[in-house]
């Protein structure tokens, strides 16, 4: 199996640690015991709505240091979030045209930095580089750990509880680089809510977007939250206990645009945290306390109360 | 005017100034171009089909029409895309559905690189900017969420270590070589 880094760019370690915490679990010795280590060094990946939307030079500068770290280490860049995974991939995207290559490594040159790829093979004197590979949390799960993996490990399966899968935009679009799961009918972590054991139910416009992303959410939060409202209407129609994402930052949003138009709210979680609860983790340690919806009526129903 | 100009807007562009609806002053030709030079596909092959508009889930909350501002886009009225407001979300919808193979999300991309540029910068991206050079992330690290962190066992984040600060000063030397700072303003220029 790959060896991989942890990239938990912004929104986790510093609103959301409840996740942190929960993919270490999953992917350290309690779980998979998966060869991931942390690069202290990662900055922001940085954030696509703000930077690949206002200068594309100062954006890839950027994603560019980020990828040199993990490609002098030999490990693939393992992200928890749709933004992370978006913003890293389409940098590597750019960094495969040897013009955008040269000017970057350029600029890199000035923190002693060279963007080169991966060395893969020697063919000759002449070296083969592949783009440091970046891969969502979710890819590795399922492709590299497995569904039966994942299910065996579920000791606590989730019986009882219905879960609305949230994908997220970045997660799908654009397909010309997200391959690992079908943009237009994703599986993958419907897959997993049910090898944790627990139901996913479906609901009416499932794929629609949370509203928060590209700028929204920072600059009029009224209409991404009018989006939110939307989306939960129809999951609370299907009689979700919870709603489960891949992405901090649409977590973020379900979280905190709940608490403008309804009194309780649908518990939001990562896709991590589930797995860590079908896993057998003491909840106290999942970090609800930073979620603004209470996962109270959540964590009654799995006690069976 | 190129050939796609004439075939597409050519007849409309001279009854709307006929008409009055917009005048010859607020036209600037070269837009289109522009647009390209900022990583946006020709907006003068867009067919006007509409599909964009009708999968952006935006377009269904307020009046933003993206095919209406690809239409604006060929005729050169900058300054009604520049009030656009930044309210793409950028869910590459539109990308997905467009026959023409345009990507109006990346046009919209290359209209924020305009408007930053024109002096249209919302205070978030600011804000932002200043927290990756202070803190080398975008969200600002929150004392109540460190409390929680030290609770889990995780340790406070890589910003606040003393073996970060030389990665703070690779990133002032990145957004200082890309002209970032003097472009957004942040805290008037960093310092190298």
């Amino acid at each position: 199996m790959s060896s991989y880094a942890y990239f938990f760019g912004c929104v986790i370690p510093n609103r959301y640690p409840g996740i942190e915490y929960s993919v270490r679990w999953v992917c350290g010795k309690e779980g998979f015991d998966l060869d991931v280590a942390d690069i202290k060094d990662f900055s922001c990946c940085p954030v696509p709505g703000i930077f690949y939307s206002t200068d594309k030079d100062t954006w890839l500068l950027l994603a560019s240091r980020n990828l040199t770290l993990a490609q002098d280490e030999r490990r693939e860049i393992l992200t928890v979030c749709n933004g992370c995974l978006t913003s890293l991939l389409k940098a590597t995207e750019y960094l495969q045209d040897p013009k955008n290559m040269g000017k970057v490594n350029r600029v890199l040159a000035q923190i002693g930095k060279k963007y080169t790829g991966v060395a893969k093979k020697s063919e000759g004197r002449r070296k083969v580089f592949e783009p440091v590979k970046v891969r969502h949390y979710v890819e590795v799960m399922t492709k590299d750990v497995g569904l039966e993996a994942i299910a065996a490990k579920a000791k606590r399966p989730l019986k009882n509880i219905k879960v609305a899968v949230h994908y997220g935009c970045h997660y799908l679009r654009p397909t010309e680089h997200q391959t690992f799961d079908d943009p237009n009918d994703p599986v993958l972590i419907d897959r997993m809510v049910e090898a944790c054991g627990a139901t996913s139910v479906d609901y009416e416009d499932k794929l629609d977007c949370c509203g928060a992303g590209g700028g929204v959410r920072s600059h009029v939060i009224e209409l991404a939250n009018s989006l939110t409202q939307d989306k939960c209407t129809n999951i609370a129609a299907a009689g979700a206990d919870c709603i489960v994402t891949g992405c901090p930052f649409c977590l973020l949003q379900f979280d905190n645009a709940q608490k403008e138009f309804s009194k309780d709210g649908i518990p939001v979680m990562h896709i991590s945290q589930l797995q860590a609860l079908a896993m057998g983790i003491d909840p106290i340690s999942l970090g609800f306390d930073t979620h603004h919806v209470s996962a109270h009526s959540l964590l009654r129903k799995l006690r069976g109360v | 005017m190129g050939e796609a100009e004439k075939t597409f807007i050519g007849g409309l562009h001279e009854k709307l100034v006929e008409d009055k609806i917009i005048d010859e002053s607020q036209l600037e030709p070269g837009f289109a171009k522009e647009i390209q030079k900022y990583g946006g596909k020709d907006v003068m092959t867009c067919l006007q089909c509409g599909n964009c508009t009708g999968v952006c889930p935006i377009s269904l909350k307020i009046d933003y029409k993206t095919r209406s501002i690809i239409k604006f886009c060929q005729f050169g009225l900058k300054k009604y895309t520049l009030g656009t407001r930044w309210v793409c979300a950028t869910c590459y919808r539109c990308y997905e559905h467009c026959p023409a193979d345009i990507n109006p999300a990346e046009v919209m991309i290359a209209l924020r690189h305009i408007a930053v540029r024109e002096g249209v910068i919302p205070p978030f991206v600011k804000i932002a900017a200043t927290n990756l050079v202070k803190y080398g992330q975008s969200v600002k690290p929150d004392p109540e969420i460190d409390k929680i962190r030290k609770e889990l066992g995780l340790g406070e984040v890589h910003s606040k270590h003393v073996d970060y600060r030389h990665v703070l000063k690779e990133i002032a030397v990145l957004v200082h070589a890309s002209k970032y700072d003097k472009l957004i303003g942040i805290e008037e220029e960093v310092k190298v």
